[in-house]
């Protein structure tokens, strides 16, 4: 019984992949080739390369037994999925932000809110009695309160320079964001220990990596 | 590419009726008698006795006098509602039954069939094991590629007692226990004032496995006289099981979404299919509403994802 691990297109995924490979594991997998299927017989496990949004929606189908994904994601699709372990990787803020300066909102009315994660926006709100309205944005969210679509952005920041290059500030952190490892609950059940066992040479690597840090 | 013919169709319909009927055949022959439950159920009382019934997915009919009925999204409890009432001390009921239960999944109805076994009024060492054996020899008649996994309500519970957590901590501590999230549990609990409960909640992912190997991990951890019942439960429950090939793990960190087990709660699967096939457990307290506690324990099956998977081997070979 091979394991099937789904890995995000992208710079998660290669850091993942060369995770994997540090450990031995997944030496046959070539980013660069136009291929998305990748076979490690040694180890018995099959990578499949995805888009970052789809590795969720294989994984809880059960296509993959195992992904990777940011918690981002995990939080906006609240599937019906384990969290196995938190990996050091990925990490950035999920935050509110808007032009700078203008944070105060006192007029009791509906808040704009631009993003691409309008669950996680719907969340946050609700628990802070804000009523919003969401526009569903696919990228430069950055955008929106500048050219007045909306009132402020609820998106993923890593460094801050984005906003700053366009005159933006953060007015709210939200989440902590990772990258996650992540099961079907089924295929838990009956790959357990083989699923333990590459976590285990993934939270290794994430240490090792900690150390040369 | 070819869609659904009528004949298809038609072999279709026959198959599930031939496996329906294998399986009520194999219940009777273990002496369970068949009853019919009722599609549907008066809304107010179904969500006053289970009232974790999603009110938003269940389908509501108004009937003429303003009325309103939901068809009914959980057999037992429409089962238990109609017998409680006017249930007679020192009764033992051995029912199955068939029956449809209805979600509104966002696109419509959706219809599931379903088969299920009740044991009510019984309670002795070889209740749960026997009930147990049936769910695992059903399973078995249809597929080598399945496994059981067996936890047992109380011993969550008991921690959970113990901890005495507010409804909002208790909400968020259940969401982390479902998605086995060990790092942001720990974070979690480690923002709550300590309590000694709390040093086996953390631990509570590595209490899965065999149950010797929970056993192991036991050792040294926090455990109350609930907790202790639970497990002890399990062992009785393993050690009369034992001597079978079957497959079989134990989770303690099992939790259910019908909030009325209490006890040992499993769940069947089959390997390939990615949907829970089987699953039941015990429900005394839930019985306990209508004013005596009555032992009962029961399962249902999936028979619309038991079938594809019966008909995914066969199209294999």
């Amino acid at each position: 019984m091979s394991l099937t691990v789904a890995i995000p297109k992208g710079r998660l995924g290669n850091q993942t992949i060369d995770m994997f490979k540090s450990a031995g594991i997944g030496e046959t997998i070539d980013e660069d080739s136009r291929k998305l299927i990748f076979e490690d017989k040694k180890n018995d496990i099959v990578f499949m390369l995805l888009k970052n949004s789809d590795v969720i929606t294989y994984v809880e189908n059960g296509v993959a037994d195992i992904g990777i994904s940011g918690k981002d994601m995990v939080m906006e699709k609240n599937a019906d999925i384990y969290e196995l372990y938190k990996m050091n990787i990925g990490r950035c803020k999920m935050s509110v932000a808007g032009i700078k300066g203008k944070r105060i909102f006192k007029d009791d009315t509906i808040l704009n809110v631009a993003t691409k994660f309008p669950e996680i926006a719907k969340k946050y709100f609700s628990v802070k009695g804000q009523k919003i309205k969401i526009i569903k944005l696919n990228g430069s969210i950055e955008l929106a309160p500048i050219l007045g679509l909306s009132d402020v952005i609820v998106d993923l920041v890593e460094t801050g320079n984005t906003l700053k290059a366009n005159g933006l500030e953060i007015f709210d952190d939200m989440y902590d964001i990772n990258a996650m490892i992540i099961s079907n609950k089924i295929s838990y059940k009956f790959k357990r220990e083989k699923i333990k066992e590459t976590i285990e040479i993934i939270r290794a690597e994430d240490e090792k990596n900690d150390k040369n840090n | 590419m070819d869609f659904l013919k009528i004949e298809d169709e038609v072999k279709f319909s026959h198959k599930m009726f031939i496996l329906k009927r294998e399986i009520e055949q194999f219940l009777c022959e273990e002496g369970y008698r068949n009853i019919e439950p009722s599609i549907y159920e008066n809304y107010d009382e179904f969500t006053g006795i289970n009232f974790r019934v999603d009110k938003k997915s269940s389908v509501k009919l108004l009937e003429n006098s303003g009325n309103i009925f939901i068809l009914s999204p959980d057999i037992t409890t429409g089962i238990v509602n109609k017998l409680m009432p006017r249930w007679e001390l020192g009764l033992t009921l051995k029912i199955f039954y068939y029956g449809k239960t209805y979600i509104n999944n966002g696109i419509g109805i959706k219809e599931n069939r379903q088969m299920g076994v009740e044991l009510i009024g019984e309670k002795n060492n070889n209740t749960d094991e026997s009930v147990l054996s049936i769910a695992i020899k059903t399973m078995k008649k249809y597929s080598n590629q399945y496994l059981f996994e067996i936890g047992n309500s109380k011993f969550l519970k008991g921690i959970m007692q113990a901890c005495s957590f507010n409804n909002y901590d208790y909400k968020n501590i259940l969401n982390l226990l479902y998605s086995k999230n060990k790092q942001e549990l720990k974070e979690y609990l480690s923002k709550i004032s300590y309590k000694e409960p709390m040093s086996t909640l953390i631990n509570i992912f590595d209490l899965e496995g065999s149950l010797d190997e929970i056993l192991q991990n036991l050792k040294g951890l926090y455990i109350n006289d609930l907790m202790q019942q639970g497990i002890d439960e399990l062992c009785t429950l393993d050690k009369s099981l034992n001597g079978n090939t079957h497959k079989i793990i134990y989770d303690l960190s099992m939790v259910s979404e019908l909030s009325y087990y209490d006890g040992i709660i499993f769940r069947g699967y089959i390997d390939g299919s990615n949907k829970v096939i089987i699953k039941g457990g015990r429900y005394d307290s839930f019985t306990e509403q209508y004013g005596y506690k009555i032992p009962a324990i029961g399962f249902s099956i999936e028979l619309d994802e038991l079938i594809k998977t019966i008909y995914e081997e066969e199209m294999t070979i």
